[in-house]
Order: C-alpha cells, then sequence, then structure tokens
C-alpha cells in the first residue's frame, strides 16, 4: 500500500516529467548526432541511431568563411540593439514606476501595443522607409528595427525592477541636494543593475533570434546567425550531414549562452513571474 | 504667495520637466519607428503604391479592402490563422498548466528540468524548424520511423494536405509548451500555501484541490501567459515560412504570410498594408480587452 501510493505520488509524476524533457531535447539531440554521420549513414532507411561518430562535417564547413561573418553580424546587431535598447528605455521604466502623470495609462498602454503589432504591419512601412534613407543592408537599419521590436519589454521588466528598489535611499539622495537626474544616474541605476543585466541578457537573445526583420532589411549584406541558417535550408539538397553540422555549430554558442544565463532568462521571458 | 508655496511651484515644475527629458528618447524614437510607420501603412492601403512602379501612387479609396473582403484567399487565410492560433494555444495551455503542476510538487529534479524545458523557446527557431524539418522528411525521417514501428502508415507531414497545419501546430507546440508552464510554475511558486493544506485537510484530492483552490488564484499569471502566446501565435512567421511556405496550395497560409507575398514578394505595399492594417485593429482590439479589462499591468492612471 505505501510502495503503491509512493508510486503514484512521485514516480509516476515524475516519469511524465522525463517523457516531457525528452520531448523537449530530442530535435536538438537529433541535428546533434546527425552531423556526425557520414553523408551515407545521414541518408539510410531506417535512419540510424548508433553508428561510429566522424568530425569530418566540422571540419570541412569550418573552413567555410561565411560561418563567421554571420556571428559577427549577429553580435554586432544583437550587442547593438541591446545596449540601446537599455540606454533608452531604462529612464522609461523608471518614469513609470517611480511617478504618477496624466496619461501615464495611455503611454504604457502606447508602448505595450508595439508589443502586439504584427511584424508584417511594421516591416512595410520599414522596407519603404529604409528604402528611402538607404538603410536596407546596413547594422544600423537593423538595429534600429530590433529596438523597436524589443523596447516594451525593456520597459516593462525594468518598471518592475525599478518598483521594487526602497524609494527611501532615493529621499536621502534628495536631502543632500542632488537634483533628480543625478539620483536616477548615481544611486538608482546601480541598484538596478542586476536588472539591467537580466534585461540585457533577454533582449540579446531576442535579437540573436529574430528572423523577419534581419531576413528582410539586411539579406545580402548584413546576414546574421538565422538567415545564414535559413540559407542552408533554403535549398532543396540532400547534403544533410554538413548542413547538420553548420546547425550545430550555429546552434552551440547559443545553448552555452542558454544555459550560463538560464535564471535571467527564464525570469526576463516569463515577464517577471519569478521573483 | 508665501514663499513654502513659491518652493512647492518650483519642485513641481523641476519634477515635470525631469519626467518630460527621461520619457522623450524612448518617445521621440518609437513615435519614429512605430507611429510613423503606422501612418505610412495606413495611407499606403488606401493606395495602388507598388515598388514595381515606385514613381505612381494613386489614391484609390478603400478599393484595396473591399478586393482583400470579397477574396476567398483572403478568408482562407483567416480560417487557417484561427485554426492555428486557437488549437495550438489551447494544446499548449493544457500541456503547459499540467506539467507545471506536476513540476511545482517535484523538488529535487525541478532544477535542471527547468534548464531542459527552457531550450525550445530560447534556441535560434530557425535552427529548431531546420531539425524538424529533417524529422518530418516523409522517406528519410525520424517521425515516419516511428510512425511505421508503431504500426501506422507513413505520413508527409508539412506536404500532405490532411496534416500540413497539425505539422506545425506541433512545432508550435514544441516551441512554446514551456513559455506557459514557466510562467504558471512561477506563479503557483509564488502562492501562499496555506489554502492548499487546508483543502488537503479537508480531505480533497491533489486534482480536486489543483481545480478548486489552485487554478482559480493562478487566473492572472494564465492571462498574462495567454495574451502573449495568443498574439504570438497570430503573428507566427518563421516555422510557417521555412516549413510550408503556405502550402500544400494555401492550406497553411496565414495572414502574416498572406501580406508577406503580397508585399515583400509582389511588391504591391498598398494591397499588403491593408493586410497587416486589418492584422493590427484584430490585435490590438484582443489586447486592449485583456490589458484593460483584467488590468494586468497596473495601468491605470
Amino acid at each position: 500500500m505505501k510502495l503503491k501510493s509512493r508510486l503514484y505520488a512521485v514516480w509516476l509524476p515524475r516519469l511524465i516529467l522525463y517523457v516531457f524533457a525528452i520531448w523537449c531535447l530530442f530535435p536538438l539531440y537529433w541535428i546533434f548526432l546527425t552531423s556526425l554521420k557520414t553523408p551515407v549513414q545521414a541518408l539510410s532507411r531506417p535512419p540510424m541511431f548508433w553508428f561510429e561518430p566522424t568530425l569530418d562535417n566540422f571540419a570541412k564547413v569550418i573552413q567555410n568563411p561565411d560561418i563567421w561573418s554571420y556571428f559577427l553580424s549577429s553580435t554586432i546587431v544583437a550587442g547593438g540593439s541591446s545596449l540601446l535598447g537599455l540606454l533608452i528605455g531604462a529612464p522609461t521604466a523608471y518614469i513609470l514606476a517611480r511617478y504618477k502623470f496624466r496619461g501615464r495609462g495611455d503611454f504604457g498602454f502606447w508602448l505595450l501595443s508595439t508589443r502586439m503589432t504584427p511584424p508584417v504591419a511594421m516591416l512595410i512601412p520599414f522596407f519603404v522607409m529604409f528604402s528611402w534613407l538607404g538603410l536596407m543592408d546596413t547594422h544600423i537599419g537593423l538595429i534600429l528595427a530590433h529596438v523597436m521590436l524589443n523596447l516594451s519589454i525593456v520597459v516593462w521588466l525594468l518598471r518592475g525592477f525599478f518598483a521594487e528598489l526602497p524609494v527611501e535611499i532615493e529621499e536621502a539622495s534628495a536631502l543632500d541636494g542632488d537634483t533628480y537626474f543625478q539620483t536616477f544616474w548615481r544611486i538608482t541605476l546601480p541598484l538596478a543593475m542586476p536588472g539591467l543585466i537580466s534585461v540585457g541578457i533577454l533582449i540579446f537573445l531576442l535579437s540573436w533570434n529574430e528572423f523577419l526583420f534581419a531576413l528582410v532589411l539586411g539579406d545580402s549584406a548584413v546576414r546574421t546567425v538565422p538567415i545564414g541558417l535559413y540559407s542552408f535550408i533554403g535549398y532543396q539538397t540532400i547534403a544533410w550531414a554538413e548542413l547538420s553540422a553548420s546547425a550545430t555549430l550555429l546552434i552551440i554558442p547559443i545553448i552555452i549562452f542558454i544555459l550560463i544565463f538560464q535564471r535571467h532568462l527564464i525570469r526576463g521571458l516569463t515577464m517577471g513571474a519569478y521573483r | 504667495m508665501s514663499s513654502q508655496a513659491i518652493k512647492t511651484t518650483t519642485i513641481q515644475r523641476e519634477q515635470k520637466k525631469f519626467i518630460l527629458l527621461m520619457l522623450a528618447p524612448a518617445t521621440i524614437l518609437m513615435l519614429a519607428l512605430t507611429l510613423f510607420p503606422f501612418l505610412v501603412s495606413l495611407y499606403l492601403s488606401f493606395t495602388d503604391y507598388s515598388l514595381i512602379k515606385p514613381d505612381e501612387v494613386n489614391g484609390i479609396g478603400v478599393k484595396n479592402y473591399a478586393t482583400l473582403l470579397n477574396s476567398p484567399d483572403f478568408w482562407t487565410s483567416v480560417r487557417v490563422t484561427l485554426v492555428f492560433t486557437i488549437s495550438a494555444v489551447a494544446v499548449q495551455t493544457v500541456l503547459g498548466v499540467g506539467i507545471a503542476a506536476l513540476l511545482h510538487h517535484e523538488t529535487r529534479q525541478a532544477p535542471w528540468l527547468r534548464v531542459i524545458y527552457l531550450l525550445p523557446m530560447a534556441i535560434t527557431p530557425i535552427a529548431a524548424t531546420f531539425t524538424f524539418r529533417l524529422m518530418f522528411n516523409p522517406s528519410l525521417g525520424v517521425f515516419n520511423y516511428f510512425l511505421t514501428s508503431l504500426g501506422f502508415p507513413p505520413s508527409a507531414w508539412t506536404a500532405s494536405p490532411e496534416f500540413a497545419l497539425f505539422s506545425l501546430i506541433l512545432v508550435d507546440t514544441w516551441q512554446w509548451t514551456p513559455f506557459i508552464l514557466l510562467i504558471v510554475m512561477g506563479g503557483m511558486a509564488a502562492l501562499p500555501p496555506e489554502p492548499e493544506e487546508a483543502s488537503a485537510m479537508d480531505g480533497a484530492g491533489p486534482f480536486r484541490t489543483f481545480f478548486w483552490v489552485i487554478l482559480p488564484q493562478l487566473k492572472p499569471y494564465l492571462a498574462l501567459a495567454l495574451l502573449f502566446r495568443l498574439i504570438d501565435a497570430f503573428k507566427t512567421f518563421d516555422i510557417i515560412f521555412v516549413l510550408t511556405g503556405g502550402g500544400p496550395g494555401i492550406l497553411t497560409r496565414t495572414l502574416n504570410l498572406l501580406a508577406y507575398k503580397h508585399g515583400i514578394e509582389f511588391l504591391s505595399m498598398g494591397y499588403a498594408s491593408a493586410i497587416a492594417i486589418i492584422m493590427l485593429i484584430f490585435t490590438l482590439f484582443v489586447g486592449q480587452i485583456f490589458l484593460r479589462r483584467l488590468n494586468l499591468f497596473d495601468l491605470k492612471d
């Protein structure tokens, strides 16, 4: 009896959780497995699960200079857009957290609604505007587009962090004769540093992964990692082993990034449900 | 006027100036990058502007909208979009909430399971899509291998008229169930333990406790998760574009892909803008309901 209830209470739920974990991991496992096959093994029917792994595919694809340029573009765009996003978003988040003013609700709703806009609605005018301004196929153009996409997230998450900082320290700084801006810059921002880092990590990832705008606004000259991956899948080919190696090579850094920063990412992606 | 009153008004003026200056950068940038494009889009939707003949812009009134509303393709896209969005989010919600409930009582393994569950939604979507393409392949893919091993007939997955939309929902579910799971789990961790304990003391089983005691308290978290999932599913692009491109035929062509096709591929910006504006009205409407009614983000003045 004791054993049976323990089976239902502990091991059955645990089994379901493990099955779900396997489901989450399986695609990543499969692409990694395929990247270690020879071209012939990759095409075997039925698919092979056990075989002598080879690193030949990786040796071949690291010689492709395009791969390194994808990393470079993505780093510039994701780095630039997350720094700019924080710089512009933090002051707004601070005001929304600390001050009540007329129109605050409408202003907040407007900012959030930019997150709800279907990207195509923005993409078409961006396409037209960027063609006029000569911003097509430039890093700066893509950085601006990504700031636009992610600014609402920056403001909403940081607002939560600022709201939780004790207001007394700021009041003390004001009594010392600091201006509002000095208080914000010298007292609040350093205290909010953990929040700034979390949000920065999250929007770095979102920018790194973004596909549609990068495809249309940066395609030929500024190729980010997702666009590079897409160009591999784009043509109908059966060089699966080699393609999987390229894809694996492009995924590994982002998996490491996710594992290192998992706490920040969970908090950010779930809009602060974890506090 | 007393000196005290003068001092207060100066402070108020200082404060007002500070607020305006702090809000300025985000406001200016977002006006330039969202409101201006929106106005351009709105204007273009009443014209026949095409990048094939960029020097010619004629106002044609509501003709784009009229053509659109009378085109069967548009209504197919509306139906596909709604079926995709609603079924994907429904499946994800049931799965996500169920697994969150199990994970809540799992103390020892929870930390590393959580990391694994984070991967599908954090990994570059195009990379995941690429793997699914590999696995969906009708003759060599691992999915058909599993199906036939279990005695089922093989499927053409993304290429089959019956299963194409299902395949896309499957990928979206893989990618986003963890989102609902993690939000709900965060919500459960923040609940006070007393009601649950009281319910267990009264002899209610774990299922009854969950449905009648825990789930009602999770309403704000669920509303938040649903709002973001509905809006994101509605505008899904990557996986559909790469896995089916809207096909076979137009069976998986959502509104998003329809707008992309007309705008970026056919370059008829006017017509595509009209589709985008209709989508925008729809999302803003849904968003308004969630945000204003439920006041999810404490947006009251």
